[in-house]
């Protein structure tokens, strides 16, 4: 099974397989390369209004995710009984607000785009930002992706669920 | 819904003048002859003639066109044929006209970001770009570049219709991108195509790339015939991050999301050109000159 790699936008030079490839490595840390995932590159005026339509919250973001299974608990994967089942869901990457972050704090765009599609599949896995305990859960889980991240290839990618407290 | 009177209306008429001397039924709408392809001088006839020629249902009235012996000479020096259809379709052409030049967005065709050359020979339009060397020739035509738009049309005819109502006309020609490196006897050719539910037509939610690349072959250097033993690589089972690699190679060479947008622009600018020049033909040919 594979990544479903979208890009609707053209605000942002974006580099597919370098993407792809970053994402491929977050799978297999996870374990997860046994079931679909949809990445979807954007820009602000489609994400706003996809998180307006879904979160009532009429303003761009850096990353919104639709999980496929909506009640897993944090971690836990799914057993799915049927191949139509191996499917995570979407994530879709703001990635022009990504990079309009990325160009204040100079920081390298592919980069952060790679933390935040983490941060995106943790959400698929059931993890979530709502109570200071559930943040705790999901910035340890983060923290241990991006380092393996980091082993595997490195760079020094810092989870988002840090700055979880501005999420638009 | 007026260029689709007028292209169903272009191919009635040659229905009509060629069955003159058979005898005359009066077949009803069958089918829409908007995108038949190649179907020479025997396309069946429209509705569409019917409303733009008829003075109404009530009337009676019966246009001369479609009588056995209903040819209305028209006083001329030339030796050609002019019927009282003939002057309602040239009257019509003229409005058909106006109307196309009021909605029409510029004169000249919109220039493409990026530094390309455009090379236009009829409906075929080449853009070409050098860059270190390279020589990379984006080819489209313009016919036959138009989707249909049936969800609009549903629309219009369920009494809609309005000037303001009219679905925008996109063209979203396939086009095909050669990549030619110096002194390489084949360029790498991409064919490359707008997936259809990428063509916006509103705020629908649009899920594929802005276009896609459907084939890759080598193909040998300059305008030379598509040679089909060349090994053809089809994206449809591709591995995706070949496929990806296959688009971040085009970017680098100006062709990417940016350049598909503008080259949609573009398209439909010509379009539009080549479709009110040929109305204004038509008319010429039509008409007493």
């Amino acid at each position: 099974m594979g990544v479903v790699l979208r890009n609707l936008q053209n605000v942002v030079p974006l580099r597919r397989a370098r993407l792809r490839k970053d994402v491929e490595t977050l799978r297999h840390i996870l374990g997860i390369q046994k079931f679909d995932l949809g990445v979807i590159c954007v820009d602000n005026r489609k994400i706003q209004r996809i998180n307006n339509i879904y979160r009532k919250k009429n303003m761009p973001t850096d990353v919104l995710s639709f999980p496929f299974y909506e009640e897993l608990r944090p971690g836990k994967l799914p057993c799915p009984l049927y191949r139509d089942e191996l499917n995570l869901g979407d994530i879709f990457l703001g990635v022009e607000y990504v990079m309009k972050q990325c160009q204040q704090q100079s920081q390298d765009l592919h980069g952060i785009l790679t933390s935040v599609t983490a941060h995106g599949i943790c959400h698929l896995l059931g993890y979530r930002h709502e109570t200071e305990e559930e943040w705790k859960e999901m910035l340890q889980k983060e923290s241990y992706i991006l380092n393996e991240f980091n082993r595997f290839t490195g760079r020094q990618l810092v989870p988002l669920t840090k700055k979880c407290s501005q999420d638009g | 819904m007026l260029r689709t009177f007028s292209r169903a209306v272009s191919s009635a008429v040659r229905v009509s003048t060629t069955s003159m001397s058979s005898t005359p039924a009066l077949h009803p709408l069958t089918r829409s002859v908007l995108y038949s392809p190649n179907s020479g001088t025997t396309r069946p006839f429209t509705r569409s003639l019917w409303m733009m020629s008829s003075n109404g249902a009530a009337s009676g009235y019966r246009p001369k066109l479609f009588s056995s012996k209903g040819r209305s000479p028209v006083s001329c020096e030339c030796v050609s044929l002019h019927t009282e259809g003939d002057k309602a379709f040239g009257d019509f052409l003229s409005d058909e006209m106006k109307e196309e030049k009021k909605v029409q967005k510029s004169k000249t065709v919109p220039k493409m970001s990026g530094g390309w050359e455009l090379e236009q020979n009829g409906t075929e339009a080449k853009l070409i770009r050098k860059l270190s060397g390279e020589k990379v020739t984006v080819t489209f035509n313009i016919n036959n570049s138009v989707p249909p738009n049936f969800e609009e049309e549903a629309e219009q005819v369920q009494g809609q219709k309005s000037a303001e109502s009219e679905p925008d006309v996109v063209s979203t020609p396939n086009f095909v991108v050669e990549v030619t490196k110096p002194a390489a006897k084949h360029s790498l050719v991409f064919d490359c195509h707008y997936p259809e539910d990428e063509v916006s037509h509103g705020e629908g939610e649009e899920e594929s790339d802005i276009f896609s690349i459907r084939q890759v072959s080598f193909q040998p250097e300059g305008d030379g015939e598509w040679k089909e033993t060349s090994y053809t690589l089809n994206t449809d089972a591709l591995d995706w991050a070949l496929y990806d690699h296959l688009m971040d190679f085009l970017a680098d060479r100006g062709v990417d999301n940016t350049f598909a947008d503008e080259l949609m622009e573009l398209s439909t600018a010509m379009e539009h050109q080549e479709y009110i020049k040929f109305l204004d033909d038509l008319s010429g040919f039509i008409k007493c000159n």
